[in-house]
């Protein structure tokens, strides 16, 4: 979604939105599988905490303060320092701690089978919930009319 | 005003804590999970005014507190303040708003087209008794369209400014780290815009609704319309270690654009956005915003009056303070009242006896 966003390349955006918004179930069975072919692994931190997220006000463009949201947020290192990282919305520390280790493997090893296959049928499990939904949406499409 | 301390009733104020709790009896996951899923609009104005997006907290709040509003925005501030801040997120944009309900009152064809989205605006409002004779009431299925609406929709008064119908304005400057956070620093008056907007943000929505249908009903200069009314998700975007932004969930959130007037060879616009979907929140609030720059001081559509009125947290402990022991207070005013009957005249006597007893 955020692919053509500057900052750290295509591929890793859309990996970590598939991650983030994954099915916890399936995320953390596959993290346990990647973690079985893994060597030793440093948590650097595994907390909950607050994201701040600002809103751009449309009448003057001044930014301002929504609230905060609860996320969960894991960072992990191999023994080459190699970081994985992860934060989803919500309390789940486990989830981050999946998500952080798919991403590890991703970074160390550059591919790997089994998680390009989830990424792709979770990214196209999400699509269709979407879709889904925006259809729904549109059958309240309203053309009014005046008299 | 003086205070003293009170001493007693240890074991009373524990059997009444008590009494409160035995009458909501066990809270488990259940009941929690069950209050999520069946009452997300009240979650959503929960969360709202706690200003602190998670939805199993705030219906955690709730069950605990047995609904009782106050006390659930009151328990979801306190616990926020035991989490660190991990990071602001990039700050959302209104064209990036993943939008299931998008209106426009002003203009009847908006680029992007209106879509109602869930809403009962054009039902009637019956209560479904069926339902208590045993009767489930299973709701009718939406008939999907063919093809998808789009996610996003473009901001409405970017295309107004494009018609020269509403002023230009400049970029924004503010790194998201400097943007001015009331939960760091006091609300000061003239509040800056991004106080204004954040306080209206956690604003308890009956005091917003109270104060803004004042100003719709005559007592503010400006009777507002809908320009854009958007029900959304934005995605909550932050920055992982390699500095890849990507998005770590989606939160629900309202935005409301009213205007009014032509003002300076422009419409007049006012605006208010919240978390959850709180519609009423948002239109009143965007009818204060509007009203506020020519608002007398003191009247209720002046920042100073709506903002510090509306602060949920505040205005609730302040009203319920005064019915803790305010005895020397109060011993004073007696104190004040018998000094002042013992000095006067005995022929006032009959007149005192008339106030006294008023049910006669």
């Amino acid at each position: 979604m955020f692919n053509d966003n500057a900052g750290g390349g295509g591929e890793h955006a859309a990996e970590l939105n598939i991650l983030a918004r994954a099915r916890p179930e399936r995320l953390k069975a596959l993290a346990e599988t990647v973690l079985d072919g893994m060597d030793a692994i440093t948590v650097v931190t595994n907390r909950t905490g607050l994201v701040m997220v600002p809103m751009r006000d449309t009448v003057e463009n001044v930014d301002f303060h929504l609230g905060e949201v609860l996320v969960s947020e894991a960072e992990i290192a191999d023994a080459a320092g190699t970081i994985g990282y992860g934060m989803v919305t919500g309390r789940d520390l486990e989830r981050a701690m999946a998500m952080a280790v798919i991403d590890l493997r991703l970074a160390g090893a550059g591919h790997d089978d089994a998680i390009a296959a989830f990424l792709l049928s979770e990214g196209a499990f999400l699509a269709a919930q979407d879709e889904q939904r925006m259809r729904q949406v549109e059958a309240t499409r309203v053309e009014m009319e005046t008299f | 005003m003086a205070y003293v301390a009170t001493r007693g009733g240890e074991k009373a104020i524990d059997q009444a804590e008590r009494l409160f709790r035995a009458d909501l009896g066990t809270i488990d996951a259940g009941r929690v999970e069950a209050i999520r899923q069946s009452m997300p609009y009240l979650v959503d104005r929960v969360m709202g005014e706690a200003s602190l997006y998670s939805e199993e907290l705030a219906a955690l709040a709730l069950a605990q507190t047995g609904g009782e509003l106050s006390e659930a925005v009151l328990v979801l501030r306190a616990w926020r303040t035991t989490q660190p801040r991990i990071a602001v997120a990039r700050p959302v944009r209104q064209g990036e708003l993943l939008t299931q309900r998008r209106i426009s009152a002003a203009f009847k064809d908006i680029p992007g087209g209106q879509i109602l989205g869930p809403t009962l605006d054009y039902s009637h409002r019956v209560l479904a008794t069926d339902v208590l004779e045993g009767t489930p009431f299973v709701p009718p299925p939406v008939d999907a369209a063919e093809r998808a609406a789009p996610q996003r929709q473009p901001s409405l008064a970017d295309w107004q400014r494009a018609q020269g119908l509403v002023a230009p304005v400049d970029e924004a400057k503010v790194a998201p780290q400097d943007i001015p956070d009331l939960t760091r620093e006091p609300l000061l008056f003239p509040a800056s815009r991004a106080h204004r907007l954040q306080s209206l943000a956690r604003a308890e929505t009956g005091g917003v609704l109270a104060l803004g249908y004042a100003a719709m009903r005559g007592y503010g200069n400006a009777h507002p319309t809908v320009n854009e009314l958007r029900l959304a998700e934005a995605e909550v975007v932050v920055t992982h270690p390699r500095g890849t932004q990507f998005s770590a969930g989606r939160v629900r959130v309202s935005q409301a654009e009213v205007t009014s007037k032509e003002k300076g060879g422009y419409l007049e616009l006012g605006y208010a956005a919240t978390f959850g979907w709180n519609e009423v929140k948002v239109i009143a609030a965007a009818t204060l915003d509007l009203n506020s720059d020519e608002a007398p001081v003191g009247s209720a559509m002046h920042e100073e009056f709506y903002l510090y009125h509306t602060e949920s947290v505040e205005a609730s402990g302040f009203c319920i303070h005064f019915k803790l022991p305010h005895y020397v207070t109060f011993q004073s005013v007696l104190d004040a009242m018998r000094d002042a009957k013992a000095k006067e005249p005995v022929a006032t006597a009959p007149a005192e006896e008339l106030q006294t007893e008023p049910a006669e």
